[in-house]
């Protein structure tokens, strides 16, 4: 099988000249004159608005590649600091195109993502992108109408799209079944385009799922595998639809139609699959799905040949689906899904990681270890003196120079204690090196012969000195 | 200084001998090194053998024998498992070049350790790195594997082959840091935490610090100590997974990987021993097929993106086993 068939159909077809975008004359008519004259324009930004799917983005595409610009596509929930916008705008004004063309558009998709948001510094972050900016801003939005947006409203040219006619629809389809040389009932064609409610992008979809997945696209399979979508599914009906699936194509479909992409599918799943099924043979059937799935991501990732990307979706999707052998029932159950553990997990405990790392760091330069190595090795180590021996662990907190975050850390139950040490020998330090400084000053010695520092405590010691009989002096 | 009283170090680094001529054992190399010293000149080096033989320590005390004590600046280590790719360690090589000798050494020293986790791609673009900047500086590359270190670097260097520490070697040290550190020591505990570290010199200072803090170096102490440091997890997971108790094995494992950052390797290898531990009662020819399915989870943790879903389906393959066997914990 050609290897072309691996790409998603919506980029494989994707509009590559304006004359090819279905429809929306008027949007385009006014895009076009708007960009050509740019920046001799009244709004220095354009906002496309319209339903999901009917050609906002490939318009914008379409034009770029038409008249040579180099687009650079940002998402819109990237905006949160000024610095950013900054770096973004330098970017689109320094940048030199590989293509040697100085032109360029910034996309921002899907703006109104931001009016929900809590922060608002996203929006004014975008303000000051178009007041800045020395290329084009384009932005995409289905609902431009919330009340936040109308500072962008206002700064931009409104440009509207219209919801495709299902007659249009077709018409996109029949032609990708030509080019794809499937077998398509017309009937098919209408049915998925009724639908898919104007959406192309989802009709392109649910084509490819069915004529990639069955080779022909009939009124009947289609009947049986295209559901109205009032959206995409949520996670927990993309499970649901996964796990009950009888075909192969049907577990594939599953991922298509949700909001998941496979590298959240796929840990989702880790979370989900004990709970789906209860046979231990069909949970490992289905954890060694998960697992090739995963193997080929990695090679994904070693060699950059995404086209086994589609091996490891077919193993994350249809393998999955297709492990319950001793429990078929299983497959059926309803189940209370969970969300990924490990993203809780992780967000939960994200500040203690930092110290942990930050303390594999110092401990691997004081041992000239890997950091790996230093929270397999050491760290369990001192976790268990700063438990037992208080003192001792104190006196290595000073020794090492670790934080106070860290002791914590380490000490858990007895951080109080620890903690009380280490501050009263950190005192007790700088009371030495006080006195010894005063006693040096009255022996009128120059201050270049002080004791020769012996170890790297000492170095410290010598650094606080000063600092300590500058506030001294200072009284 | 008195602040001692008020500041300790980790031993391993406090009683790390500074310069050759501390070194014990390995006198062979010891001597070849010394050679280099007196002539100012060497090759580039690769120091192979197993952890806690006195790679990196050998090579520390060569640069404080050639540069006197400011060798550090004329030192640049790096360890492979910690930089992020070639491309980093090529920025930080060529800045370090770029950066003044030292008076009368005509060369400076990049310490690259765990070379062997290189990649042989990375290890293609090392060894032009090498040969780029040799007029002004030696590589010392430090690796347990010879073998993965690839052909046309270990033809470009010295190979010195670091054999493991003699047990009396090990006790007469660990010994002798008790004296230092007027701790009292037993014998048989010096004895058990070699055994533990398995002649890791630097794993066996460690423990004997850590079992040291509970007062005195004894069998007890180091058990605990050994004990508390390696968490009963691992063994819990085992015996949960097998026992068919699949989703708290599963919820123990993730507990480990996050909050411990322990890798999946780590995880793998502590496995490994456990399935052969005595306290874990499964028919011996089950120990074989574990340890198979354990080495192939290894073996796709280096092919795959996930630690843990790799480790995950690891848990369900014992859980299986476990049933086939009728394991009860």
């Amino acid at each position: 099988m050609s290897t072309e068939r691996r790409v998603p159909w919506i980029i494989k077809y994707r509009p590559k000249r304006i004359e090819e975008v279905v429809n929306q004359e008027e949007a385009k008519m006014k895009f076009v004159s708007w960009l050509r004259k740019w920046p001799n324009v009244q709004k220095r930004a354009a906002l496309l608005y319209g339903p999901p799917g009917c050609g906002k983005t490939s318009l914008v595409e379409a034009a770029a590649n038409e008249f040579g610009y180099e687009l650079i596509e940002m998402n819109a929930s990237d905006f949160r600091r000024k610095t950013d916008i900054e770096r973004i705008a330098k970017r689109a004004a320094t940048t030199s195109s590989l293509f040697g063309s100085a032109k360029k558009i910034i996309l921002l998709d899907e703006v109104d993502g931001i009016s929900g948001r809590e922060d608002s510094g996203g929006l004014e972050a975008i303000l000051q992108l178009i007041k800045i900016s020395p290329s084009p801003i384009v932005m995409t939005a289905n609902d431009p109408w919330d009340q936040s947006l109308k500072p962008l409203r206002d700064a931009s040219e409104m440009i509207k799209f219209d919801r495709l006619k299902k007659q249009d629809v077709v018409r996109v389809l029949r032609r990708i079944c030509e080019a794809e040389g499937l077998m398509c009932e017309e009937e098919a064609l209408e049915y998925i385009a009724e639908r898919s409610e104007g959406d192309l992008r989802s009709a392109i979809n649910d084509l490819q799922a069915v004529g990639e997945g069955y080779g022909k696209v009939t009124l009947s399979l289609v009947k049986a595998l295209v559901r109205p979508r009032d959206r995409e599914h949520d996670p927990f009906e993309t499970l649901k639809n996964l796990f009950s699936a009888k075909y192969a194509w049907q577990a594939k479909m599953a991922l298509s139609q949700s909001q998941l992409d496979y590298d959240q599918l796929r840990l989702w799943l880790l979370d989900n699959i004990a709970l789906q099924y209860t046979d231990p043979e069909d949970r490992a059937r289905a954890y060694e799905a998960l697992s090739r799935a995963d193997i080929y991501m990695g090679r994904i990732i070693k060699t950059g040949d995404w086209d086994l990307l589609a091996y490891a979706i077919d193993m994350m999707t249809a393998g999955v689906a297709m492990a319950a052998k001793n429990n078929p029932k299983d497959k059926y159950r309803w189940v209370k899904y969970t969300f990924p553990q490990r993203l809780t997990l992780l967000a939960r405990t994200k500040e203690v990681r930092a110290i942990r790392d930050d303390l594999a760091r110092i401990l691997a330069s004081h041992l000239h270890i890997s950091t790996s190595l230093a929270k397999s090795e050491i760290i369990p180590l001192l976790h268990v003196v700063f438990m037992t021996n208080p003192e001792y662990a104190a006196k290595l907190a000073v020794g090492l120079g670790l934080s106070e975050k860290m002791i914590e850390f380490l000490a858990g139950p007895e951080k109080t204690t620890v903690l009380k040490y280490y501050r009263e020998f950190k005192e007790a330090i700088q009371r030495q090196a006080l006195q010894q400084a005063i006693s040096t000053q009255q022996v009128a010695k120059p201050e270049k012969e002080k004791p020769k520092p012996s170890t790297k405590t000492s170095k410290k010691v010598k650094s606080e000195t000063k600092s300590s009989l500058l506030s001294y002096l200072k009284k | 200084m008195s602040s001692e009283k008020f500041a300790e170090l980790l031993w391993a680094e406090k009683y790390r001998p500074k310069s050759l001529k501390e070194i014990v054992n390995q006198e062979e190399i010891v001597r070849r090194l010394m050679k280099f010293v007196e002539e100012k000149n060497m090759p580039h080096l690769l120091f192979a053998g197993p952890p806690g033989t006195g790679k990196t320590t050998t090579a520390l005390a060569l640069a404080h024998d050639l540069y006197g004590e400011e060798w550090r600046k004329y030192v640049l280590e790096l360890n492979a498992s910690d930089e992020r790719g070639i491309a980093v360690i090529r920025t930080k090589v060529k800045e370090f070049a770029r950066s003044k000798l030292p008076g009368d050494v005509p060369f400076k020293i990049v310490l690259l350790d765990e070379a062997d986790n290189m990649t042989a791609d990375a290890q293609q673009a090392l060894r032009r790195l090498m040969e780029m900047y040799v007029e002004t500086t030696r590589f010392i590359l430090i690796a347990n594997y010879p073998s993965k270190i690839i052909e046309p670097i270990q033809s470009r260097c010295a190979v010195f082959r670091f054999t493991p520490l003699k047990k009396e070697d090990v006790i007469a040290r660990l010994k002798w840091i008790c004296e230092q550190e007027n701790v009292e020591c037993y014998q048989d505990a010096l004895e058990v935490i070699y055994e533990i570290s398995g002649g890791d010199m630097r794993k066996a200072i460690n423990i004997l610090q850590a079992a040291a803090a509970l007062g005195s170096v004894t069998v007890a102490h180091v058990y605990k100590v050994v004990g508390l440091a390696h968490p009963r997890e691992i063994r819990e997971i085992v015996h949960l997974a097998l026992a068919g108790k699949f989703i708290e094995a599963r919820d123990k494992l993730r507990n480990l990987m996050v909050n411990y950052g322990l890798s999946g390797t780590d995880i793998l290898k502590q496995m490994h021993r456990e399935i052969f531990s005595a306290d874990l009662r499964i028919p011996e020819d089950v120990r074989v097929e574990l340890a198979d399915y354990i080495g192939e989870i290894q073996f796709r943790i280096v092919e795959g993106a996930d630690d843990e879903i790799q480790l995950t389906a690891l848990l369900a393959k014992m859980a299986l086993l476990g049933k086939k066997i009728g394991y009860t914990a």
